[in-house]
């Protein structure tokens, strides 16, 4: 039998606390590495350049001592989608798509290039995946919260206000645990009343379907519970003029050439993308 | 000059119909412990918002530190002066690690790093959780938290710290932890305004004020308000009167505003002067009797139960959760448990013992990481169980199951689970409407009334109607009459009691050790494990450990500093019915009636009431 846990597979937000190097560098540095490593990430049109990220975040992984198998565990979740995508792929074809046929099955087939696009999607997917589970695997949320806040803080000038701004992503990671909570106790709650939830049973329509009853009150709970807390907020003297703030990130020894590095692995990933072109 | 001053004050809420507060005046000096109490809906939480300036009076005046509160400085500062625990602890956590969380408050004044600091550091030392300074906030326990947002408000350095409810959702041993945080700031010279639904609570404050309707119908000492024969104590038959109060009017004693277990039975004994003719029949002492190895299987010694089915069966079952990730919690270790067919069941324990996770696993909710779960009859280890059929038999009614509810309308919200079941028509609105009716909310009335428009008891009973509508052969029910006021929480016990009587197996989690006593066998969790299996009468006379955390009725421990006194009873009571008529029989030297008098869990309070 399967049981009802939905925590299990939130990866987003697992903060593995340790005392690494990688784990002490200011939240700044780590925004600035997921930017460098995200853009190559999207932006390389070849398999090597998609799949050189991937290798950085897991050698970043190793040396912030978080196991490979805890990074990677972040896609099988979303391995339905990429099938999802794949089989469309397959199903339509490219205008002036003249590469070789590989397979052909009825009226559909599938051409080189876009097995060739759906190769890239997969190594893409599973790039991201690894870059923001590292990401958050050694950034606690406090961290991320207070590094949007140095990151956007000369945008201050422009009348952006970068402390409400990382409040917002705050409280919107403080909301991952209390909606994935809520939403457990919903559907045990009807579950127990005969909705089909990890019964294993029915289609995938079915299966959609017995989710619909956990919308509205997920969404009703979701919004009592935010003004609870912004109720709570208030009566803690919330306010935005002159606020101060608790933690501070000292600069870490090599912290100015890991940042450097950082930009220099962006362009140096460019640069073989472009140099293997295709490949 | 007054800390806080209400002048004529009314409030209403916008588009509603009567005010919440109507003229009501009222003044709360430094370092002041004041109660407030009253029924669901009386207005005391509105009160509290006014106090501290998260809401100004549509009529009136309330002055902080002689500033109002309808001016923007004065409703600051009322901000900053008094600072407010709310009811649920996870709501009022703003930040996802302890010491941010703390540091919110301090960080809003615009303190300076080091000042920061220094508050965050005292105010964690003061509530006793320096050791969870790092971690994240939401792994915390309910009574953890509350402390929690306890110590965020002391850094703010306020002079009254007001708590709504804020004992309502914890777990016995969290409550007393969270009142002696209160003694703490009364004795260092901060106002307290504690509002609760708890008499016994209320009684500990120097002063208690009393809600009904929006209005002030009392301010004085607890024991003017329960000086007897006061007529303004009408206005508390909702909320009824502490234990020790309910038992010294049974047995014709003077009520005292707070009297321990102890003292009480000092005043019995003074008062019954009983024959003192040793141990009753068949040395039936309240001592306990140290028996060997503890039961763990009610009725497999033929005094439970006849050798009847049973209808649950755990055995070895252990169960964790976030299984396989760095963040694992292990919830419950090697159960072994037998619950019998038609019997009622209470499980006990602090919070995070095991009592939830021990209900889902007996629903199919959660699947055991290992052991063996068999659920009337059906083994749900096996491959092809139909998790459906067993959960529809044994519905479980989740904690605060009100939050589940999702029709615009009440009955179409009773009908999901009987649709489910594949009722239609006739036969689904005659169980529709017979649920309803079984859980008090007539059918007629209700029907087509608007889910959310019903009051919080409302919605509570309409939440076990759609339970109670799928018709099971057990009743799985999780801590049902939480944070409710005592007139409901009577009724939803009365509707427990029912469905046992009618062979219905239910089996409830509760925080009550009086509604635990009410129950034909108490399961004691503690740690995960499985710390004791009995009658009530064993439980908490014979196999009680204090290192439960769970207390015992006040009944029991009334009997057991009697027994001490050289006062023997002849019976053990396990409420204050059944000892009221055990000292009454001891001091006519017969034997009692019963051996232990066990009408329906309200007794008490109904017994209080009558008066």
């Amino acid at each position: 039998m399967k049981g009802i846990e939905f925590f299990r597979n939130v990866s987003i937000g697992q903060y593995v606390d340790s005392k690494s190097y990688v784990h002490s560098l200011r939240p700044s540095t780590k925004y600035l590495w997921l930017l460098c490593l995200m853009v190559p990430g999207i932006g390389a049109s070849s398999y090597l350049g998609a799949a050189l990220p991937l290798l950085l975040a897991l050698v970043a992984g190793a040396a912030a001592r978080i196991r490979p198998s805890f990074l990677l565990r972040g896609v099988k979740p979303i391995l339905p989608l990429m099938v999802f995508i794949a089989v469309l792929q397959f199903l339509f074809s490219w205008p002036g798509d003249d590469s070789g046929v590989l397979f052909a099955l009825g009226p559909f087939a599938a051409t080189a290039r876009e097995a060739r696009l759906v190769a890239l999607a997969v190594i893409r997917t599973v790039s991201l995946m690894t870059i923001v589970g590292l990401f958050t695997a050694t950034t606690s949320e406090g961290e991320s919260m207070h590094g949007v806040e140095d990151v956007l803080r000369p945008l201050g000038r422009l009348g952006l206000k970068p402390q409400r701004l990382a409040l917002a992503v705050g409280v919107a990671l403080r909301f991952v645990p209390i909606i994935a909570g809520e939403l457990e106790d919903i559907a045990k709650a009807q579950a127990s009343r005969g909705a089909d939830f990890g019964s294993g049973k029915g289609g995938p329509i079915a299966k959609a379907k017995a989710y619909l009853p956990l919308f509205v009150p997920v969404t009703v709970r979701a919004l009592e519970r935010a003004e609870a807390m912004a109720e709570a907020m208030e009566a803690r003297g919330y306010s935005e003029e002159g606020r101060t703030r608790l933690a501070s990130y000292p600069k870490r020894r090599g912290e100015t050439f890991v940042r450097i590095a950082a930009l220099l692995a962006c362009a140096a990933i460019f640069a073989i993308d472009r140099f293997v072109q295709g490949l | 000059m007054h800390l806080i001053e209400l002048e004529e004050v009314s409030y209403l809420y916008p588009g509603a119909a009567s005010p919440a507060l109507s003229r009501i005046s009222l003044a709360v000096d430094e370092g002041e412990y004041v109660a407030v109490v009253g029924a669901n809906g009386s207005g005391k939480s509105s009160l509290l918002r006014l106090l501290d300036g998260l809401r100004t009076p549509t009529e009136g005046e309330v002055r902080v530190a002689s500033v109002s509160t309808s001016r923007e400085e004065g409703r600051r500062a009322a901000l900053r002066e008094v600072g407010l625990v709310f009811q649920f602890p996870a709501d009022q956590i703003v930040s996802s690690s302890v010491e941010e969380d703390v540091a919110f408050g301090p960080e809003c004044l615009g303190l300076p790093r080091e000042e920061i600091r220094r508050r965050v550091d005292s105010a964690l030392a003061a509530v006793g959780l320096e050791a969870a300074k790092g971690r994240p906030s939401h792994f915390l326990s309910a009574g953890q938290q509350q402390r929690l947002a306890v110590a965020g408000v002391l850094a703010t350095s306020p002079r009254c710290v007001a708590f709504d409810e804020a004992t309502a959702m914890l777990d016995p041993a969290a409550r007393r932890s969270v009142l002696g945080l209160m003694d703490a700031l009364v004795a260092s010279g901060v106002a307290v305004v504690h509002v609760t639904q708890d008499m016994s609570e209320a009684a500990r404050a120097r002063r208690v004020l009393v809600l009904d309707s929006g209005r002030l119908v009392f301010d004085g000492s607890p024991a003017e308000l329960f000086a007897s024969g006061s007529p303004r104590v009408g206005a508390l038959a909702a909320i009824g009167l502490p234990d020790w109060g309910t038992l010294a009017a049974m047995l014709g004693l003077e009520m005292l505003p707070l009297e321990s277990p102890d003292g009480l039975a000092a005043r019995i004994a003074a008062a019954y002067p009983a024959p003192r003719a040793g141990p009753g029949p068949r040395g039936d002492s309240v001592r306990p009797a140290r028996v060997g190895p503890r039961p763990r299987e009610p009725g497999a010694d033929g005094r439970g139960s006849p050798a009847g089915a049973l209808a649950f069966e755990l055995r070895g079952a252990s169960h964790s959760y976030l299984a396989g990730t760095a963040n694992e919690v292990r919830s419950l270790s090697g159960i072994d448990l037998a619950i019998p067919a038609g019997k009622l069941v209470a499980f006990v324990g602090r919070t995070g013992s095991g009592k939830s996770t021990a209900l889902q696993l007996l629903d199919g909710l959660v699947a055991p990481t290992s052991g063996k779960v068999a659920s009337l009859g059906v083994d749900l280890g096996g491959r092809s169980v139909d998790l459906k059929k067993v959960r529809t038999s044994a519905p479980l009614a989740v904690q605060r199951p009100e939050s589940a509810l999702f029709e615009t309308y009440a009955a179409d919200d009773v009908a999901f689970g009987p649709r489910n079941l594949g009722l239609s028509g006739k036969a689904l609105v005659a169980r529709v409407s017979s649920s309803m009716e079984e859980a008090g909310l007539g059918y007629e009335v209700f029907r087509d009334r608007r889910t959310r428009s019903l009051s919080g008891g409302e919605r509570r009973r309409l939440a076990l109607a759609g339970v109670l509508a799928m018709g099971g052969e057990a009743l799985l029910l999780d801590e049902p009459t939480s944070s409710l006021d005592p007139a409901t929480r009577r009724q939803v016990m009365d509707l427990v009691g029912r469905k046992a009587k009618e062979g219905v197996t239910v089996v409830v989690a509760t925080h009550s050790m009086d509604e635990a006593a009410a129950a034909d066998f108490v399961a004691v969790f503690s740690g995960g494990s499985l710390a004791a299996l009995g009658n009530p009468e064993e439980v908490f006379y014979d196999l009680y450990d204090p290192a439960w955390e769970i207390g015992r009725p006040f009944a029991v421990e009334v009997a057991i500093a009697l027994e001490d006194r050289g006062f023997h009873l002849g019976s053990r009571p396990l409420d204050l019915r059944g000892l009221a008529a055990a000292v009454g029989a001891s001091r006519r030297g017969a034997p009692p009636e019963t051996a232990a008098g066990r009408p329906s869990a309200g007794g008490a309070e109904d017994a209080g009431r009558l008066r």
